[in-house]
């Protein structure tokens, strides 16, 4: 199977390679036969990639320990549900992940347009064949996941071993998170080539029109929701299983994840500009270029050890590889735009500063500034030491200062912008628009001082989620009320209607909505609070409005792992609310250890246990409990920006309807559904 | 119709009261005061984790073990605060600290975001001034009135708007 998988990945490579070379032909010659076996070419890596994949499972699921990739990542007692993160946890396999869902964006790009667009697609083929090529170099030369354990003997034959276990999956990995989290973020990583590879095709073919963008925004929201969801998923793991209390500390990883989910954050919002108004042609192709490059970026710091992580699990001395990539796409990318700028000339003309443009305009340079902020903030360690000789370290502090404020302005410019009209906001709407919100905005600061909110961001994060929050529902409001004056139906599924109508500025609206909450989460880790105590049987600590009563401790074998837990019973105004069973587990495989956090959650906080181990002396129990407000909001408000992302996706009823045959009689007496189609010029804003 | 807007303001509004009273975390003068946590928070573990000392309690970590002992002996010398943390400079380097140093070049650091945000506001500026300019007429084409594009912008803010 080994083999099996060795030489599927290699005729993988080969067709890429063919691809590319075909298609530049096919591009000069405009032959259409070499297009289609260009594009074919294309479609067999996908089919060859999920082959060495299925290879390579197979192996982690028969324990072949001859494997030295299944040898070095699993063992016989590990459960197979964690096989399936055992694929991933390593440089090789991670890498062959990652070719594997590029080849299925790839497929479903190449398959989706294969009688579509004739100018662009062979340019788009060209690119994602490139990209892959890359991978697919790693793959075979670089980090094959297929090398067998063995040595040659004297006589110049191989000799193959077949250990008897393998070492056992790294404890931090084992967590059901990691069966999802990986491929949530790699789908948004290898996602981002879609918009990269059509933006650089068009700048070559000089595609006319803003057809590129059309085709590229679904691809860049598919992307930038397994973006998020991968970030969060990963923010959740960390939470769970690091046991440190927190779910972001602004390691390199995690700011190698972030950085381009800001810059791809940032082409949704200005891409609005070139569909609207053709503005802004040369930063949007720019801001997709970096959101790539980013990409490949955050892997190389993660992959070559240049910054060291916690989370890292793959380093290894593939670092130049990708430098090198790094500065092929640049290049490319910049030679591109240089040859073929003034296909990207656009008539730019603003009528005010107080409209849709200028927010948008402002909201990118947060983003980017953001950006700039989490990289320099990455890289710096690494130029102080090269500058200075001392290496210094970058952590959360820095961090949290540079970039609160710059989150609190972009939540600022989410409520604002959306109630911004094109082209020009009178005065007398912007009264409008803004006075309530701001009044309860005003109102709920007010409320919240005497309550105990007196920290200067905390407060100002309170009342800028109170003013996007009442911007999204009056926006829903007054929409819902136009449909619902027409057709008499409530305002509730007035605005179900509204939003199925036009499900890209609703579902915006929505994931707005999310960020707010996610906003009020990270509030509350202003007034996290903590306490580490070592328990006898019996003895109490006390956090918050809980008390933890040491009931037990005990070890228990399990199959794969040996478990030491702690069993605490969580009291509240002296009445029992549950049990909680933190432990520590000691992994056998790899003698390594993990733990398990015991969490009890709520809107209003968390109660998060973490079982420390056993004095050196008396072998008491050592508990850390901490009380996190508001965490849980963080999750929630992240499952409403998937679904809001989602719903954005969807395709509008409004052009469902427009598509009906015209011929329709039309009844004398008027029709609900008919007056719907009617109100249709109420979209100003999208 | 003002109506039903006042209403609803005043439905979010008491929404929020209520949602603060229930959600409001405790004051910041309940915590702990801890000096030693506080110290703790502006260095780094150097277990190699980039974690903060006192949030680095991950499982084998002997290295935060053995930093936070020093932390508590430190603290019970009863010393300036910058002088506890002089202390495991001497010891471990500027590493150990979780801020760049804000001095010699180090202070770079502090100053790429606000040069960043300082550029792209310009850059921005510059960018809306140069388009507000009104763009050349075209020569042969005929200019549309003002009170026609007037009449049209009013008819679409109350088409996009009501």
């Amino acid at each position: 199977m080994d083999l099996f998988g060795s030489f599927a990945l290699l005729l993988a490579f080969v067709c890429a390679l063919y691809a590319i070379g075909a298609g530049i032909v096919a591009i000069r010659t405009r032959n259409p036969l070499l297009i289609k076996s260009a594009r074919q070419s294309g479609l067999a890596v996908c089919g060859l990639v999920m082959a060495a994949s299925a290879s390579l499972a197979y192996l982690f699921f028969t324990d072949n320990f001859s494997s030295a990739y299944v040898a070095a990542h699993s063992n016989r007692d590990l459960p197979p549900f964690y096989k399936i993160a055992a694929f991933w946890s390593g440089q090789e396999g991670s890498l062959l992940f990652w070719s594997l869902l590029l080849s299925v964006y790839v497929f479903s790009v190449l398959f989706a347009y294969r009688a579509k667009h004739p100018e662009l697609m062979p340019y788009v083929g060209v690119v994602l064949a490139g990209v892959q090529l890359f991978f697919l170099t790693l793959n075979n030369f670089v980090a094959n996941p297929f090398q067998i354990l063995g040595a040659a003997s004297p006589g110049g034959a191989m000799q193959y071993t077949r250990l008897a276990d393998g070492a056992g999956l790294n404890p931090l990995l084992q967590y059901p998170e990691m069966v999802i989290h990986p491929p949530n973020l790699y789908s948004g990583y290898t996602g981002f080539t879609i918009p990269f590879a059509f933006a650089l095709a068009a700048l070559l073919a000089r595609y006319p029109g803003e057809k590129w963008i059309h085709l590229t925004r679904k691809w860049t929201m598919i992307a930038w929701a397994f973006q998020s969801a991968g970030i969060l998923l990963g923010a959740h793991w960390a939470y769970a299983v690091l046991g440190w209390g927190g779910y972001w500390a602004w390691d390199p990883v995690e700011n190698a994840s972030l950085m381009p989910w800001l810059t791809g954050t940032a082409f949704l919002h200005s891409v609005m500009m070139q569909e609207k108004r053709g503005m802004m042609k040369v930063w949007n192709v720019w801001l997709v270029f970096s959101t790539f490059l980013l990409c490949i970026l955050g892997t190389f710091l993660t992959r070559s050890g240049v910054v060291s992580s916690v989370h890292a699990f793959a380093q290894s001395s593939i670092g130049p590889w990708f430098v090198g990539f790094i500065i092929v796409v640049l290049t490319v990318c910049t030679w591109a735009f240089l040859m073929n700028r003034d296909y990207l000339r656009s008539n730019n003309h603003l009528d005010s500063m107080v409209s849709r443009e200028s927010s948008f305009l402002f909201n990118n340079l947060i983003l980017l500034v953001a950006c700039v902020a989490v990289l320099s903030g990455t890289l710096f360690p690494v130029l102080s030491e090269w500058i200075e000789g001392t290496k210094i370290s970058v952590g959360p502090p820095f961090f949290n200062r540079v970039n609160i404020p710059i989150g609190l302005f972009l939540l600022f410019l989410t409520g604002v912008g959306p109630l911004l009209a094109w082209r020009k906001t009178s005065l007398e709407s912007l009264k409008r628009n803004f006075g309530g919100p701001l009044v309860c905005a005003l109102a709920a600061g007010l409320l919240a001082f005497p309550l105990g909110l007196r920290d200067f961001y905390p407060l100002v994060c309170l009342i800028l989620c109170v003013f996007v929050t009442v911007t999204i529902l009056l926006e829903f409001f007054r929409g819902a009320r136009v449909i619902r004056a027409r057709t008499g139906s409530d305002i509730l599924s007035a605005a179900g209607q509204l939003t199925l109508r036009n499900t890209r500025r609703y579902g915006g609206y929505v994931v707005h909505f999310g960020m707010v909450l996610i906003f009020i989460g990270l509030m509350g880790a202003a007034f996290n609070r903590d306490k580490q105590m070592e328990m006898a049987l019996g003895s109490a600590l006390d956090i918050g409005p809980y008390r933890l009563i040491l009931q037990s401790f005990d070890t228990r074998p399990e199959k794969n792992y040996t478990a030491e837990r702690a069993i605490l019973e969580v009291m509240e105004d002296n009445r029992q609310i549950m049990m909680l069973f933190p432990e520590r587990r000691f992994f056998q495989a790899n003698q390594e250890s993990g733990t398990m956090v015991a969490i009890h959650s709520t809107l209003k906080q968390d109660l998060y246990v973490v079982y420390a181990g056993r004095t050196q002396d008396k072998q008491t129990p050592v508990i850390h409990a901490y009380l996190n407000p508001l965490v849980k909001w963080i999750w929630l408000g992240g499952a409403i920006v998937v679904l809001g992302t989602i719903l954005a996706l969807l395709p509008s009823r409004q052009a469902v309807l427009a598509l009906r045959p015209a011929a329709r009689v039309v009844p004398a007496a008027v029709t609900p559904q008919t007056v719907m189609t009617g109100v249709s010029n109420y979209e100003g804003h999208d | 119709m003002k109506a039903t807007i006042k209403f609803l303001a005043a439905g979010v509004l008491v929404g929020a009261a209520l949602g603060l009273v229930y959600f409001a975390p405790a004051p910041a003068v309940a915590q702990e005061t801890d000096h030693a946590k506080q110290i703790g928070k502006r260095l780094i573990c150097m277990c190699n984790c980039n974690q903060i000392l006192t949030a680095c309690n991950h499982v084998g970590c002997t290295v935060s073990t053995v930093m936070l002992k020093k932390l508590d002996q430190v603290v019970a010398r009863n010393e300036s605060d910058d002088l506890s943390i002089q202390a495991f400079i001497q010891e471990y380097g500027q590493k150990v600290l979780a801020e760049p140093p804000s001095r010699g070049f180090n202070r770079i650091a502090w100053f790429i975001p606000g040069i960043a945000f300082a550029a792209g506001l310009i850059a921005v500026l510059f960018v809306i001034q140069h388009w507000r300019k009104p763009s050349p007429r075209v020569a042969d084409g005929p200019a549309v009135r003002s009170d026609i594009l007037e009449r049209g912008r009013r008819q679409a803010d109350r088409e996009t708007e009501e």
